[in-house]
């Protein structure tokens, strides 16, 4: 038997939890109720689209918190958010339609764990750490690094460490049109100015393969280095040397290994405030 | 609060203005309650995955794709359909200004584009041409006028702006 409940606060969710019974949580339905999928026919569906204590981000703390059921577009429109980690808001930005950024959740982009996810690389690169009630009503918390589906683990917050992420930071994406799209690749990265230079930089990439994956070496190419136009191409050729090792012999790593190139100069560009246009990428890609 | 698949249940929707207890299974899609059990026919169900729009109703004043709600989770929200957003028999600003701009073509993605449209008017009172097109991306005309439908919101967000501002002041002699 399928029933439904929607859980008035925590307190609520943990006894539910607590009893025990097969759990379906479910908020957005941005990927549950895509047509062709079937609905379990015995669990009890939690609705926690409309559960206050899991709305809302939290920026004025060290730690960034976001609660498990806030929507993209409210990631999306978060002052807070965009000064102090705006890969996460660029991210959001550009995940689906407004009509699904209405109702598509921070947590449901995690659970659903989609290789294309468009906020997992910019909450990785966060160092974000996961935090819910396991079956049997326990609480727990995690890495997001450490997150595996199936545990049953129902999500109902979501924190970003303070000095997790540098102060600037940036998300890109290239799919096979430009709104509405799922990404083919994306790109997150985080850093800090210093003399004009980059430092701390750490780049991850989704879309790739199943998980996204850190692109240190060609982070590592381009760290304390002057944006000359010799380094950006070393730069560009290290971006193109992580897809051939990740991807070696798939059938778009020939793509992929060009395309990188062209969204490495988007990230730097949205990193630095600057246009792609920029005359320091002029012949560089 | 609780109810089976293929059960019906009572759920007490409020759908443009009115509180409305309408007896449904609680997991179908809010799209084909509005439709089926409400005879709010205007929205259209066209891909049911979110992808087309032409479902698209406000939830709370903002678009949602009518498709991807079950009918439980509505209950407790405000739904405005395209039904909802003039009095009976007559177009609001937005429709009037589709029509006489040429952009309602088929006529099937109409109501959606009305509604994601109504949504971003109501968010941002004074949109440019590249802000409308990001809120209506998720809404496909198959008969690809959308040039047309960019320019009837545009002049629909002016003629808002204007009437809010009042007519310009005569100017004294």
């Amino acid at each position: 038997m399928l029933s439904h409940c929607r859980p008035e606060d925590l307190d609520a969710l943990h006894r539910l939890m607590s009893a025990g019974g097969p759990v379906l949580p479910v908020a957005g339905g941005t990927d549950l109720l895509v047509a062709g999928r079937e609905l379990p026919r015995q669990a009890v569906l939690v609705d926690l689209s409309a559960m206050p204590e899991l709305q809302g981000i939290d920026t004025q703390a060290r730690d960034i918190r976001i609660g498990a059921a806030t929507t993209s577009a409210a990631l999306e429109a978060s002052a807070g958010l965009a000064a102090r980690f705006p890969a996460l808001v660029q991210a959001a930005s550009e995940c689906g339609s407004v009509q699904i950024r209405n109702r598509a959740t921070i947590a449901g982009n995690i659970a659903n764990a989609a290789a294309a996810a468009d906020l997992i690389p910019p909450l990785l690169l966060a160092g974000a750490r996961v935090e819910g009630l396991l079956p049997g009503g326990t609480s727990h918390a995690l890495p997001l690094e450490d997150y595996r589906t199936g545990t049953g683990l129902v999500i109902t917050a979501v924190t970003l460490p303070a000095g997790g992420f540098e102060p600037l930071s940036a998300y890109v994406k290239l799919g096979p049109r430009r709104d509405l799209t799922i990404a083919r690749l994306n790109l997150a990265a985080t850093a800090r100015l210093e003399r004009g230079w980059l430092a701390g930089l750490r780049i991850i990439a989704g879309a790739i393969g199943p998980r996204p994956i850190p692109l240190a070496r060609a982070a590592a190419a381009l760290e304390g280095q002057a944006l000359t136009p010799d380094n950006l191409r070393g730069f560009l050729d290290a971006l193109s040397a992580e897809v051939d090792a990740a991807i070696p012999g798939r059938a778009s790593q020939a793509w992929k290994r060009q395309a990188i190139r062209g969204l490495g100069i988007d990230l730097l560009a949205r990193l630095l405030g600057l246009s792609n246009r920029d005359p320091i990428f002029e012949g560089v890609c | 609060m609780t109810g089976a698949r293929g059960t019906d249940a009572t759920l007490r929707l409020r759908v443009n203005g009115a509180a409305l207890d309408v007896r449904a299974n609680p997991f179908d899609r809010l799209s084909h309650i509005l439709r089926n059990d409400l005879q709010l026919t205007g929205l259209k169900e066209g891909c049911c995955e979110g992808e087309c729009g032409a479902c698209t109703v406000l939830m709370d004043g903002r678009p949602v794709a009518s498709c991807l709600v079950m009918g439980f989770q509505a209950e407790g929200a405000e739904i405005t359909t395209v039904e909802g957003i003039a009095p009976p028999g007559t177009l609001s600003g937005l429709q009037a200004a589709l029509l006489s701009l040429g952009a309602v073509q088929c006529g099937y993605c109409t109501p959606g584009i009305v509604m994601a449209a109504e949504g971003l008017l109501r968010a941002d009172p004074a949109p440019d041409h590249a802000a409308i097109r990001h809120a209506l991306a998720g809404n496909i005309c198959r008969c690809t006028g959308f040039d047309y439908i960019v320019e009837a919101v545009a002049a629909e967000a002016s003629r808002r702006a204007a009437l809010a501002t009042g007519p310009d002041p005569v100017p004294a002699c």
